[in-house]
C-alpha cells in the first residue's frame, strides 16, 4: 500500500515536471523561434520531455503507475544531461529547417515511445522472474503481466511507427541539404540496424509467434541498441 | 444499567448449529425483547458464522435468562431437536467492557472466520439498521455501533489487516491478479470436483472470472458443481483442447501420475499463441509436471508454494492483528469514557443541587431580619453563587476528566462518598434532589 502512495505521489511530481518542462521549451522557442534542435543535448531534453508525456498519456489508458520507476530516473538524467551540455543558442542549423526538425521531433518522439515500451519490458522481465522464482508476495505494487505487455505492444507500435519516419525524413533532409539519399556514417548506420531489428521485432509480434516474455525481452534490448546508435554516437561524435 | 451481549459463532456452535438458528427477520425477534421489562435496547447479528444478541439492559440476570430463552424460543428453527447442554455449550456471554470489546473486534472482522474479510461490516451496519428501524436501537447501542464502525474504519485505514489473505484460494485469486489485469475476460479450468476445488470455484467466481469450466473423472460430479457456480462440466478426455483455451488452471485430483504432462502443456501453450497461463496444482501428488514450469510463459504453483505465501501472511497478518487490537482498546477506552461519563450525570447534578440548597439555607439564615435594597440583594446573591461555582468548578471538571480514564468510577463514587450524596440523614430539599437525580438515571425508579 504504501509502494503505491509512494507511485502516486511519483507520477503527479512527473505531471509537475513535465509540465514546468513544457514551459521551458515554451520560453526557449520565444527567444528563438526555431532552435538548435539538431543539437544533441537539446534533442535529448525534448526526448526526456517526450518520454514523460508518453508515460503520462499512456496511464490514461492503462495501469502501468509501476513504469514510473524506470521513467522518470532516465527523464531525469537525460534532461540533466541536456543541461549541463546545452548548445549555444543559434547554433542549429539554418539550412533545410523544416526536414531537419521534423526529423528530431519525429525520432525523439519515436525513442521516447521505444523508451516506454524498454522500461514496460524491464519491468515485465522483472516481474516475470519473481513470479517463476515464487518469491513474489501476494501483492505487488508492479502493474500486472498483462498490462505491462499491452504497455509494451502499444508504445512499441506507435514508437516503431514514429521511428520510421524520423527515418524517412532523415533521409529527405540529407537530400535536401546534400544531394544524396543516404548519408552513412556511424548514426546513420547503426539507427538503420536498430530500425530493421524493430521491424522484425513488429512482424513476429504480429505474426503470434512468440511470447510476452520474448517480446519484453525484444523491447528491453532494442531500446539499449537504440540509445547507443541515436545518443551514444552522438556523444562520441 | 448493564451491556449484555449473548451469543455463538464458528468458534463455539457448528455450522449445523448456526443454521438452525440464523434468521433473516430481525425485527419481530428485536421487538419481542425490547418489549420485555428489563431490557431497553437490542440488536441482533445473524450471520453464517454468529448469531449475537446484545442488550442494554437495568437487570443482567433477568435479561440473560430472556436471552436465553430468545435462543431457544424465538431464534431455534421450528422441529429443533437439541440434545441437552448443547445449547448451553455453545452460547457465550458477555457484560460490559467485555461485550463492548467483543463487538468492536466483531466489526473489525478480527474475530472472523478469515480474519481481515470485509463482509462482516456490512452485516454489523445491516444488523443496526434494522434495529434502528424497529425502535429496538436507543442512544446506548447507537453510540457503540457507531464505535464500531468508526474502529473498523481506523483499523482499515491504519493496518493492512484485509491485505493479507490466508486462504489458498484467495492466495490463488491475488497471484492471478499479478499475471491478469482483469479475471473477468479469463477462463478457468478446474480439473477435480471435491471441497478444495469446490471452494476456489466460489473463491473465483466471487472474484469475478469469466469462464468457468469443471473437468473431472467422473463427469456427473463435474456436473453438480458446475450447475451450482454457472460453469460448464467436461471429462478428462476433453483436457488438452481446454487447457488451450484457458488462461488459468487449478488441479486437485487423486491419481498416480501427472494428469498435465509438460508436452501437453507446450502443445496448449503453442496453440493460444503463447499467452500466459496460471497453473495452480494443488493436488496430491501432484496433477502437473513439474517441468512444465521450465516453460516460458507458464506460472506453475504447488500447494507447498501457495501455503509458504498463505503461512507468510499469516505471520504479517498477526502483527497487524496486534495493531488492530490496539485500536480496539483505545476505542473501547473511549466509549466506556462515555458511558460513565453518563452515568456521572446523575451525581453532578446531586452536587449542585446540594452546594445550592447549602447556599440557600445559609443565606436565608444569614439574613434574616436584615432588610436589604433589592440592588443590594442581587448582589449578594451573585457573590453566594459565584463562590459556590468557584467552589465546584475544580472537583467537577477534575471528575469529568478523570471518567475517561480507568480510575473514572472508582472517582464518580469517591466524589457521592465526600459530599454525602447517598447520605439519607441528608436534609429533606437534598432527599428530593437526590431522588430526583436517581430517578433521572433510572426512570422506572420513580413509578
Amino acid at each position: 500500500m504504501r509502494a503505491r502512495r509512494w507511485l502516486e505521489v511519483g507520477v503527479a511530481l512527473l505531471v509537475l515536471a513535465a509540465g514546468l518542462h513544457g514551459l521551458a521549451f515554451f520560453e526557449l522557442h520565444r527567444l528563438e523561434p526555431t532552435p538548435a534542435l539538431t543539437e544533441l543535448p537539446l534533442a535529448v531534453s525534448l526526448a526526456a520531455w517526450l518520454l514523460v508525456l508518453s508515460f503520462l498519456a499512456l496511464q490514461l489508458r492503462l495501469r502501468t503507475r509501476g513504469l514510473a520507476v524506470l521513467v522518470a530516473p532516465a527523464a531525469f538524467l537525460g534532461t540533466v544531461f541536456a543541461a549541463f551540455s546545452a548548445a549555444a543558442p543559434g547554433s542549429g542549423e539554418a539550412g533545410s529547417a523544416l526536414w531537419s526538425h521534423l526529423h528530431v521531433l519525429l525520432a525523439s518522439g519515436g525513442l521516447a515511445l521505444l523508451g516506454v515500451a524498454g522500461a514496460a519490458g524491464a519491468l515485465y522481465l522483472i516481474h516475470h522472474r519473481a513470479l517463476k522464482q515464487h518469491r513474489v508476495g501476494v501483492r505487488s505494487a508492479l502493474p500486472s503481466l498483462e498490462n505491462l505487455d499491452r504497455a509494451n505492444a502499444l508504445a512499441s507500435a506507435l514508437g516503431f511507427l514514429l521511428l520510421s519516419l524520423g527515418v524517412v525524413t532523415g533521409v529527405l533532409w540529407v537530400e535536401t541539404r546534400e544531394g544524396r539519399l543516404w548519408p552513412g556514417g556511424l548514426h546513420a548506420n547503426a539507427t538503420l540496424a536498430v530500425w530493421a531489428l524493430y521491424a522484425a521485432l513488429t512482424a513476429r509480434r504480429l505474426a503470434a509467434k512468440q511470447g510476452a516474455r520474448q517480446t519484453a525481452l525484444g523491447a528491453t534490448a532494442g531500446f539499449a541498441l537504440l540509445l547507443v546508435a541515436v545518443i551514444g554516437v552522438g556523444v562520441l561524435r | 444499567m448493564s451491556l449484555l451481549l449473548v451469543g455463538m459463532s464458528h468458534r463455539t456452535a457448528s455450522l449445523e448449529l448456526r443454521e438452525r438458528f440464523a434468521t433473516e427477520d430481525l425485527r419481530p425477534v428485536l421487538s419481542k425483547l425490547v418489549a420485555s421489562p428489563e431490557i431497553d435496547e437490542a440488536v441482533l447479528l445473524s450471520t453464517c458464522n454468529r448469531v449475537e444478541l446484545m442488550v442494554w439492559t437495568r437487570e443482567v440476570d433477568a435479561a440473560r435468562l430472556r436471552l436465553r430463552s430468545c435462543f431457544e424460543r424465538e431464534l431455534g428453527s421450528d422441529g429443533l431437536q437439541l440434545r441437552a447442554g448443547d445449547l448451553d455449550a455453545s452460547l457465550y456471554e458477555l457484560v460490559d467492557g467485555a461485550a463492548v470489546r467483543h463487538v468492536l473486534r466483531v466489526a473489525c472482522a478480527i474475530d472472523s472466520m478469515v480474519v481481515g474479510e470485509p463482509q462482516i461490516l456490512g452485516q454489523v451496519k445491516d444488523a443496526y439498521r434494522a434495529a434502528l428501524a424497529c425502535g429496538a436501537c436507543g442512544p446506548i447501542l447507537g453510540r457503540l455501533y457507531s464505535c464500531a464502525f468508526a474502529t473498523a474504519k481506523r483499523v482499515r485505514n491504519e493496518t493492512r489487516l484485509a491485505e493479507r489473505p490466508v486462504s489458498v484460494a484467495r492466495v490463488a485469486v491475488d497471484l492471478a491478479r499479478q499475471i491478469f489485469e482483469s479475471l473477468e475476460d479469463k477462463a478457468a479450468l478446474l480439473v477435480g470436483a471435491g471441497d478444495m476445488i469446490e471452494l476456489a470455484l466460489e473463491s473465483l467466481r466471487r472474484h469475478g472470472l469469466g469462464t468457468v469450466r469443471v473437468a473431472n473423472r467422473t463427469p456427473a460430479r463435474a456436473a453438480a458443481l458446475a450447475t451450482r457456480f454457472g460453469a460448464s462440466a467436461h471429462g478428462l478426455e476433453e483436457l488438452p483442447e481446454l487447457l488451450a483455451r484457458s488462461d488459468l488452471v487449478l488441479t486437485c485430483i487423486g491419481g498416480d501420475r501427472p494428469l498435465l504432462t509438460a508436452t501437453l502443456v507446450r502443445e496448449a501453450l503453442r496453440e493460444r499463441g503463447h499467452r500466459p497461463l496460471f497453473a495452480i496444482d494443488i493436488g496430491v501428488p501432484r496433477n502437473i509436471d513439474a517441468a512444465a514450469d521450465q516453460l516460458d510463459n507458464v506460472y506453475l504453483y504447488d500447494l507447498d508454494d501457495l501455503a509458504a505465501l498463505a503461512e507468510s501472511n499469516a505471520r504479517e497478518r498477526q502483527r497487524e492483528i496486534e495493531q488492530a487490537e490496539s485500536i480496539v482498546q483505545a476505542e473501547q477506552q473511549r466509549f466506556e469514557g462515555w458511558l460513565l461519563a453518563l452515568a456521572a450525570v446523575p451525581t453532578i447534578r446531586a452536587l449542585r443541587a446540594r452546594a445550592e440548597e447549602i447556599r440557600r439555607t445559609e443565606l436565608e439564615r444569614g439574613l434574616s431580619g436584615v432588610v436589604l435594597d433589592a440592588k443590594a440583594n442581587a448582589a449578594v446573591e451573585a457573590l453566594t453563587r459565584g463562590i459556590v461555582n468557584k467552589l465546584l468548578h475544580a472537583p467537577l471538571s477534575r471528575l469529568r476528566e478523570e471518567l475517561e480514564g480507568e480510575a473514572g468510577l472508582a472517582h464518580l463514587e469517591a466524589a457521592r462518598s465526600l459530599f454525602g450524596l447517598d447520605d439519607p440523614s441528608a436534609p429533606g430539599p437534598l432527599e428530593r434532589q437526590s431522588a430526583q437525580a436517581r430517578s433521572d438515571e433510572d426512570p422506572e425508579a420513580s413509578g
